[in-house]
Order: C-alpha cells, then sequence, then structure tokens
C-alpha cells in the first residue's frame, strides 16, 4: 500500500540535449500526479536533462519521506532500465535500502503495462473518428534497430494484442530502420483507411519529421530543427508551430487511401495513470511474492 | 506542513533574495514575485502567475529562442515576472528553472551531500560514454575550464574534485568557482548557491568528444 504521507514518487525519462519536447510528457505526468496528492512529493529525473539521475538520490528528506517509487517513463524494457537508471540511482535490485533506511522500490517501466494497449487504441479512435475500424489498419510504428530499448519487441506485442480483439481490418507494426518498413505503408496495407501511431515516450524528430517523410505525408527538412546551428527566435517558434502542425492536417489523401497520423503515444495524458499503477503494481506483487 | 526543501528556502530567504539569475521579491500582499535578475525594478514585463507551467516554458528557451539543455547556464530569458501565492508554489518554480538544486542545497546544509570525483563518473560509464575515460588531466583542465566556467558557461558552484587524491577540477578555473559564498553571476549579492555535487552529463559528453577530438 502506498502511503501517501511519507511515500515519493521519482518518474525517470530519459530527456535531450536537443529537443525541447522530450522531457514534457514526463513533466505534465508528474504535475497531474502532484495534483492528485497520492504521494507527498513527486519528482523527475532525467538522463539527458536536470535533475539527474545523480540529483534524484538527494531529492527526498529520508527524515520525512520513508519510501521511494521509481517509475522509468520509458516505452520498453532496454538498456536504460536494465542498466543505466540502477547503476545511477545505486540500485541494487527491486528493493533498495539506503543508509539512512529509506527504501527505494524500482518499479516496471510505463511501456510494460497493459494499459498501453488501451490507450494505443483510444488514440487511434481519436485521431480516426470517422473511419470505420472495420475498414481501417492500424499501424503501431517504433525506431527497431535500436537493440538497446527492444522498443520494436515491445511494438510487436502491442500489435499482436490488438489484432486479436478482431476490431480492425489489420493491425501491424511497422518500423524506421528494419522492416516491415513504415514506408512501405502502402504494400503493407489494403484498407481505405490507415492509422499510423508512433510508438514512442515524446514528440520529437521522429515523430514530427522522420515518420512523416517516411510516409510521404511532409518533405524532409520541413519542420526539423537543425542542431548544432541553432534557430533564431522566430525559426524556432515557427518549428514549434509547425512540428504540432503535422498532426492537425489529418487525414491525408495519399492516391486514394486516407492516412491519419497520431502523436507519440507517451504524450497521452493516461501515462499519468500508468506510472501510479506501476508503483501500486510493485507493492501488489511483492505482497503476493511475500 | 512544509517540506524539508520548504523549510530551508523560508529560512534563505530572510537573508538572501537570490538563485541563480533569478531575483526574488516578497510582496507586501503576501506572495512571490520573481524574475530575471537584470529585469528586477522593471515595470512591463509579462507577468505569468503559475507553478510548474509557466516555470517549465520560461526556462526552457533563451531569449533568441535557443532550447537550454543546462538550466543552469547563464542565459535564462529575460522580460518576465512571475507571481506565486504560496512558499509552496515558490519552492515547485524554482524547482523547475533549477531542477533539484534546492534539494541538493538542503542535503549539503544537513551534511548529508556526498560529492563524486569526475574520474569516477567517467569510469563508471557504458555504451557510447564508455571512451571518456581516456580523457588526460590537461584535456580535463581545458574542458572543464571552458565548459564550466561562470562566464557563459555554468552558474553551478563546484564541489566535486578530479579525482579520489582530491585534485582541483580544474586549474583554470578561478578559485570562487568552488565557493559556495561566492555570486557566479557576478552581481556580488548573497545568493543561495546552485551546488554541483557531480560532473552533470553534458560534461561527461564534453569528455568524450575531447577524447574522440570532436
Ligand atoms: S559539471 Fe556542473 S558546473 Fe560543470 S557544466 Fe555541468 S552542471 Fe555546470
Amino acid at each position: 500500500m502506498i502511503s501517501k504521507s511519507n511515500s515519493a514518487l521519482l518518474i525517470v525519462g530519459h530527456g535531450s540535449t536537443v529537443n525541447p519536447d522530450s522531457s514534457a510528457p514526463t513533466l505534465a505526468h508528474a504535475a497531474e500526479i502532484r495534483r492528485r496528492k497520492l504521494f507527498a512529493e513527486v519528482g523527475c529525473a532525467f538522463w539527458k536533462e536536470e535533475s539527474s539521475l545523480r540529483d534524484a538520490i538527494f531529492l527526498f528528506d529520508p527524515a520525512s519521506i520513508r519510501e521511494v517509487y521509481v517509475v522509468p517513463n520509458f516505452i520498453s524494457e532496454g538498456y536504460f532500465a536494465q542498466t543505466v537508471i540502477p547503476r545511477e540511482l545505486e540500485l541494487n535490485g527491486r528493493l533498495t535500502k539506503r543508509s539512512s533506511g529509506q527504501i527505494w522500490k524500482y518499479c516496471d517501466p510505463v511501456g510494460n503495462h497493459s494499459l498501453v494497449t488501451k490507450l494505443l487504441l483510444k488514440r487511434a479512435e481519436e485521431v480516426a473518428q470517422d473511419a470505420d475500424p472495420a475498414e481501417t489498419s492500424l499501424l503501431i510504428v517504433a525506431h527497431g534497430t535500436d537493440l538497446n530499448e527492444n522498443s520494436a519487441v515491445a511494438a510487436k506485442r502491442e500489435a499482436d494484442k490488438i489484432r486479436s480483439l478482431g476490431k480492425y481490418a489489420a493491425v501491424l507494426n511497422a518500423y524506421m530502420e528494419e522492416s516491415p518498413l513504415v514506408s512501405d505503408w502502402q504494400k503493407l496495407t489494403r484498407t481505405t483507411n490507415v492509422v499510423v501511431v508512433p510508438f514512442f515516450i515524446s514528440d520529437g524528430l521522429h515523430s514530427y519529421e522522420d515518420i512523416p517523410v517516411l510516409l510521404g505525408i511532409t518533405k524532409e527538412g520541413s519542420t526539423r530543427l537543425r542542431s548544432p546551428e541553432r534557430p533564431t527566435t522566430r525559426q524556432a517558434m515557427t518549428s514549434r508551430v509547425a512540428r504540432g502542425e503535422v498532426f492537425r492536417r489529418n487525414p491525408y489523401k495519399v492516391d486514394d487511401r486516407s492516412l491519419f497520423y497520431a502523436s507519440s503515444i507517451g504524450t497521452d495524458p493516461g501515462f499519468a495513470d500508468i506510472i501510479i499503477e506501476q508503483a501500486a503494481k510493485f507493492d501488489s506483487e511483492s505482497s503476493l511474492a511475500g | 506542513m512544509l517540506n524539508a526543501i520548504e523549510r530551508t528556502l523560508e529560512v534563505a530567504l530572510t537573508g538572501c533574495r537570490r538563485i541563480g539569475q533569478i531575483a526574488i521579491r516578497k510582496l507586501d500582499i503576501g506572495g512571490f514575485a520573481l524574475s530575471h535578475c537584470d529585469d528586477e525594478g522593471c515595470d512591463d514585463l509579462k507577468v505569468f502567475c503559475s507553478a510548474p507551467e509557466d516555470a517549465i516554458e520560461l526556462s526552457k528557451f533563451d531569449d533568441a529562442g535557443n532550447y537550454r539543455p543546462l538550466k543552469t547556464a547563464p542565459n535564462l530569458r529575460h522580460d518576465w515576472r512571475l507571481e506565486l501565492a504560496t512558499l509552496e508554489e515558490l519552492s515547485c518554480a524554482i524547482d523547475h528553472f533549477y531542477p533539484g538544486r534546492l534539494a541538493v542545497f538542503v542535503a549539503w546544509k544537513t551534511s548529508q551531500l556526498r560529492t563524486t570525483p569526475l574520474r569516477e563518473t567517467l569510469d563508471r560509464q557504458s555504451g557510447m560514454y564508455r571512451v571518456a575515460a581516456k580523457i588526460s588531466d590537461e584535456q580535463i583542465d581545458n574542458v572543464v575550464g571552458n565548459f564550466c566556467r561562470s562566464d557563459g558557461g555554468c552558474l553551478r558552484t563546484i564541489l566535486w574534485k578530479r579525482n579520489k587524491r582530491g585534485t582541483v577540477a580544474s586549474t583554470k578555473l578561478p578559485r570562487e568557482k568552488f565557493d559556495p559564498l561566492h555570486d557566479q553571476t557576478g552581481h556580488k549579492e548573497r545568493c543561495i548557491p546552485l551546488l554541483c555535487q557531480e560532473p552533470c552529463n553534458l560534461l561527461v559528453n564534453e569528455c568524450r568528444r575531447a577524447v574522440k577530438g570532436e
């Protein structure tokens, strides 16, 4: 049981030194959970932004916070969840007792939770409200070749689960850099309607530009913030608007098809519920085991 | 009930009203107003009032609209005033302008802060950052001296050493860079220091680039 008065939640994200939107979903989920007052304190830590994972060791005062639930806001179980986060936070397993007596509970990453499937379905419905699922193919797009993150495996698992519901005419996992390639979507699908949901934790170059280019719905370079050259205020502002714009021009008409393109799944506010669930699951699983 | 950070902040604000480039003013009607320290006294600033949302946005880009990957870099944007009703909101806002710095300050005040030498941080890395450990001492002097300097680099006070023997982080940095009582903005104000207890990921990346000759 999570005890509100002396428990804290630490949400861990990847963050980015170039993408201003990378940490946005993690910070938004933290703000939402803070509002619900389920934990005495809610903090965030990032691999590439501040607070760093090393800072996180000092975020919660051991005199008042006795337990810290650590939930990785990662789409899959991979290098970060298995190696980087435990190492940087000095965790030695699922349960770590600090010299101060504070207990750190290392929960599963959000992407592992069964609610993700529901959120994928919800997002697909929202983005293509007028499309009959029986005449629609759903594509769940991950990076692929990112062996570190196993996101290709997770995307395939989600596609399998949604396919088994029999709701959509077809459900496919597709990748940016390995087959089945998202750029082959016209060959991979037969239906008039096609819904594409990027399987990422936040929006960034992949969802704003790379996937739209592979789908053939935008031209290369239309939205990219080129790094390391720094954009001027106007370029940055225009780019930010333009980057969100790609999700607002649905449906895209390509030949005789209608393509609906959604923003990254991790931006769904429902991920706040998943984070809370992962913390609660830690305790329920521990009590079953113990 | 105030938590440890809010309590420490309350005490600290009796003697100073600065953290990094932020000036904190207590309002007569209660509450607090934050602004860029260069903008103190300006009355035509754009007013914001919600923590954390406004603090997140205000700290994200510099005056020219560039993304700020290091929040303690001396490039906080100008022309805003953030009004907050409570100490809790103030603490939350500061934690989004300068993430983690208040908690580290509390740990330092209560002698619970551990520092980690640069060499230890580098030796711990894996994957693409593993190579950074090959950096020479001479390269460290230059990389740290350039990347962490307060004028144009980072406003934190360095508490970590180069190695376990306690060698100074960089011979190219002035002694004040390691003094928590010194105002790293150069304004000579009393301020809550932005402490650096361990080299950040950006510095690790700079070390990697130096090793690879980039
Ligand atoms: S190592 Fe510390 S002082 Fe240097 S840039 Fe990073 S945060 Fe700033």
